[in-house]
């Protein structure tokens, strides 16, 4: 008897330690807003209501408030990580691998289906608003590209995706093909993060500038000395790092300025809708009082404001922007049907173009944007990368 | 409420365990009662009215059996307290299918009170006990109550039946017996919890990465059905050793439910090893009461069948099931006449016998947990001809492609399988035994044993822990029986 005593005690005795210790230290713990390694918002804590209770939201809110509230949340969920690599001898965590360095996402198989609907979105898009112009396409490899094959992780077929958008675009329009891929590397990538480095990529931006008969008003040149002046924003942490939920060294984001850049103000449609007695109104680029930002917005670093520092690239996320750059060389419009990765590429093609017109049909609907673009005159490039191209239900 | 859950695990088990050893031993079984409750209504806020009315129900109907047991009324309470509970469950688990089946009426999807399949047979059993005299009737409401709705067995077993705990709930558990089960509850739990999340869990991510692809070649269709198993294996054996296991912590005896079902070498061996509760559930208030064995051939063979078209269907409403059991039957029925045959000239040496049937058991584990797996008898069939080679074909364009990702499918799962196949074995048992046996052989051996265990427990806390937080892939697939 007195031997299962203290069997007792240990058991106990741990037992209130793991558990009830927790529900201490949990209440002892400051609550955090924002997850700043996984670059999100942290659930709130839910409002208890009939209702809720009623239709069981009250206790599922409650469940990922408490998941988002762990204590230890991090150190635990990269345990988890090690145990998934060094223990289950798993190649990923989350769909996440890093390797020579990097991070990169799983994105496997080619979802044929998905290029077509995408080729089928173009084509709607230049019958509907610009069935005269030049129209020119490019696709941005994502990492997988350079590393997934040759470090034994399995990758879509990415020239099959590249034909077969050729061959369906071709069926019933004109498209121009701009060949980036070969011009990048996956060290053009931050490490940390899906998106390609600014100050890596201005041989992308001659060649598309070239493509579309621009390159010769570029007020940059490709060699060491570009012209630009080079900024810093260290401990950039990328969408990345927080998923796979390893150790990893922070990159360091390097924007380029030149008096091009300074100058060019942004527009974006979500700052210039107004609201009260005017809701549904916007104050378009051109009108008093519109919302005009930098190219650089630096203010998104400040605490709260963004949870990705990439967001300094013309203000991240929009479904409408209009850039102005009134110390253009050309009187030029484009306008880029985009996904995340322009916001970096478009300050170096300020030189060329005095309007820059950024459509996101992510947060868009396509039959809406005939209200606030003018294709009349412009050039107009499709850039995606590939993931978008893989999942091209996310357009509207 | 998940086992396997943050509210769970940190809030209402501490929380429980604190209210039911706080309160005095007469108030135990309230405690239980409203944590129950809670534990319930947290999954289910709406359908925890339902179960209160059938507890209330069948209490009420007992209370008249009791009352009128000698007249025919007795009679007819008691075939009502049988009768309404499975009605019930007729009405939310199989109203959809029976309407669709047998009229062609799709009729509007009703939602399933989770756990119904599982305190509906507790309730059943219980009735049926008590008029036949098996046990007493409970006459304190709060108990019979405790009984029914107990959390760590409610929503996905084991089936206990009131005889099993029945002592417990009445008399109160010793605290000399607790203070001897509540560190094997502990550990017992925290291996379930383990087996859930760190092996069923994955072992369903990589199910559903395969089931994904659509096409796969016969090794990667090979590991699926190895990854169904472990998956519903694990899933399910987890579930009953943290219900076990939080028995033991509150006092409880629980039946066990899965001894090793893996090693079996027949399919009735199986069933001896697999779900061991439902298992005797039909054998003591079905197959028995239908004559078992002791009938004719052919009585025997439809005795049979209907206990296994029952089982398939306490499953789930869907031809899937109702295949799934009828293939248990039909095999139960071969093994009995091939065994008969066999015995007149037994031309294998034993260990040539013991391996054949060992292979035998394994094709039918993985072809039947296929068909069981599937919402549909068309995707079991395609999985089960994929494991023959047919449906394999890969467009020659895209060959190499897919040839390299389920190559790297098949690399990245491989421990986890390996750890699941070895895991559903004795083997980890026994090689603990001879561990523990070995170091309490020293001086301050059982010291050292036990703070091993503690610390592992603790460790596979930590680490379901860090699983729990950063996954949300945690569905237990036995809630919807």
């Amino acid at each position: 008897m007195k031997r299962y005593k203290w069997e007792w005690g240990i058991a106990l005795g741990s037992f209130l330690v793991c558990l009830a210790g927790m529900m201490v230290i949990w209440t002892v713990d400051p609550e955090e807003t924002v997850s700043r390694s996984e670059r999100r918002r942290l659930a709130e804590k839910p409002e208890l209501t009939w209702e809720s209770l009623a239709d069981k939201s009250f206790m599922d809110d409650t469940e990922q408030y408490l998941l988002d509230h762990f204590p230890f949340r991090d150190g635990l969920r990269r345990i988890k990580a090690y145990f998934a690599y060094d223990v289950l001898q798993q190649k990923e965590n989350n769909d996440i691998y890093v390797v020579q360095g990097h991070a990169a996402k799983l994105e496997y198989p080619l979802n044929e289906s998905s290029v077509k609907r995408l080729a089928a979105k173009m084509t709607g898009l230049w019958q509907q608003y610009f069935p005269e112009q030049d129209v020119w396409y490019a696709v941005v490899p994502d990492k997988n590209y350079f590393l997934a094959e040759k470090n034994g992780y399995p990758s879509m077929d990415y020239e099959r995706m590249i034909r077969l958008l050729s061959q369906e675009l071709a069926k019933n329009a004109e498209f121009g093909y701009i060949d980036i891929i070969s011009d990048l590397t996956a060290d053009d990538y931050y490490n940390t993060d899906t998106h390609w480095r600014q100050e890596w990529i201005l041989d992308v931006a001659h060649h598309i500038a070239d493509a579309m008969g621009v390159g010769g008003s570029l007020n940059f040149s490709k060699g060491e000395d570009t012209g630009f002046t080079e900024h810093e924003i260290r401990d950039f942490y990328g969408v990345y790092y927080g998923q796979a939920a390893l150790p990893m060294e922070p990159d360091t984001i390097v924007y380029l300025t030149d008096e091009v850049t300074e100058t060019a103000v942004v527009w974006s449609l979500e700052e210039n809708m107004l609201g009260g007695a005017e809701a549904g109104k916007v104050r378009m680029p051109g009108e008093a009082g519109a919302v005009l930002k930098p190219v650089y917005q630096l203010d998104k670093l400040d605490d709260g404001k963004s949870l990705d520092k990439y967001d300094v690239f013309a203000g991240g996320a929009s479904s409408l922007q209009v850039i102005t750059s009134p110390d253009a060389v050309t009187d030029r419009r484009l306008v880029i049907f985009r996904d995340s990765y322009t916001s970096s590429l478009v300050p170096l093609l300020l030189g060329a173009y005095r309007e820059i017109t950024l459509v996101d049909l992510r947060y868009i609907d396509s039959a809406r944007i005939g209200e606030y673009v003018d294709f009349d005159g412009a050039d107009v490039l499709f850039l995606y990368n590939t993931a978008i191209v893989n999942h091209a239900e996310m357009l509207k | 409420m998940l086992f396997s859950s943050i509210t769970f695990l940190y809030f209402f088990l501490p929380a429980t365990i604190f209210l039911y050893f706080a309160s005095p031993q007469k108030g135990r079984n309230l405690v239980l009662l409203v944590m129950s409750l809670l534990f319930y209504a947290w999954g289910e806020p709406v359908y925890v009215l339902l179960m209160l009315a059938q507890i209330a129900v069948s209490y009420a109907l007992l209370w008249l059996v009791d009352r009128y047991r000698e007249r025919r009324a007795g009679g007819i309470f008691y075939i009502l307290s049988v009768l309404l509970p499975f009605m019930a469950l007729f009405y939310f688990k199989y109203f959809n299918f029976f309407m669709d089946t047998v009229f062609g009426i799709r009729t509007k999807t009703i939602a399933l009170p989770i756990g119904i399949s599982f305190y509906t047979f507790q309730i059943a059993s219980y009735c049926v006990d008590v008029y036949r005299g098996r046990v007493e009737r409970q006459k304190n409401i709060v108990t019979y109550a405790a009984y029914v709705t107990l959390f760590p067995q409610l929503v996905a077993g084991p089936i206990v039946r009131y005889s099993e705990i029945e002592r417990t709930l009445t008399r109160g558990a010793e605290l000399s017996h607790i203070r001897m089960n509540f560190g094997n509850g502990m550990v017992r739990f925290a291996v379930g919890l383990g087996k859930k999340v760190l092996i069923a869990n994955v072992a369903g991510e990589f199910v559903s990465e395969i089931a994904a692809l659509g096409q796969r070649d016969i090794l990667l269709s090979w590991a699926y059905a190895a990854a169904v198993a472990i998956q519903i294996y694990f899933d399910f054996s987890g579930y009953s050793d943290m219900a076990i296991g939080l028995g033991s912590m509150l006092g409880f005896d629980f039946p066990e439910n899965f001894r090793y079902p893996f090693i079996s070498r027949s399919v009735s061996e199986f069933w001896r090893r697999w779900h061991i509760t439902l298992g005797a559930w039909f054998r003591d208030y079905v197959y028995i009461p239908m004559g078992g064995n002791r009938v004719s051939m052919p009585r025997w063979i439809g005795n049979v069948l209907v206990v296994w078209l029952f089982t398939g269907l306490w499953h789930g409403a869907g031809w899937n099931f109702i295949v799934w059991g009828l293939m248990f039957a039909v095999l139960l029925v071969f093994e009995k006449g091939a065994g008969r045959l066999y015995d007149r000239r037994r031309f294998l040496p034993e260990a040539a016998l013991s391996g054949i049937r060992h292979v035998y058991v394994g094709m039918v584990i993985l072809v039947s947990f296929l068909v069981f797996h599937n919402d549909s008898l068309s995707g079991a069939w395609a999985d089960i001809q994929a494991l023959f080679g047919a449906g394999s074909r890969i467009s020659r364009d895209a060959g190499d492609t897919q040839m390299a990702v389920y190559a790297y499918l098949f690399r990245n799962r491989i421990v986890m399988l390996c750890i699941g196949l070895i895991g559903s074995v004795p083997f980890p048992a026994w090689l603990w035994t001879k561990l523990r046996a070995r170091m309490q052989a020293g001086a301050a051996g059982d010291r050292i044993v036990h703070i091993l265990r503690t610390a592992v427990t603790a460790g596979l806390l930590v680490l379901c822990t860090a699983y729990l937080i950063d996954g949300s892939f945690n569905p237990f697939l036995y809630f919807r029986f």
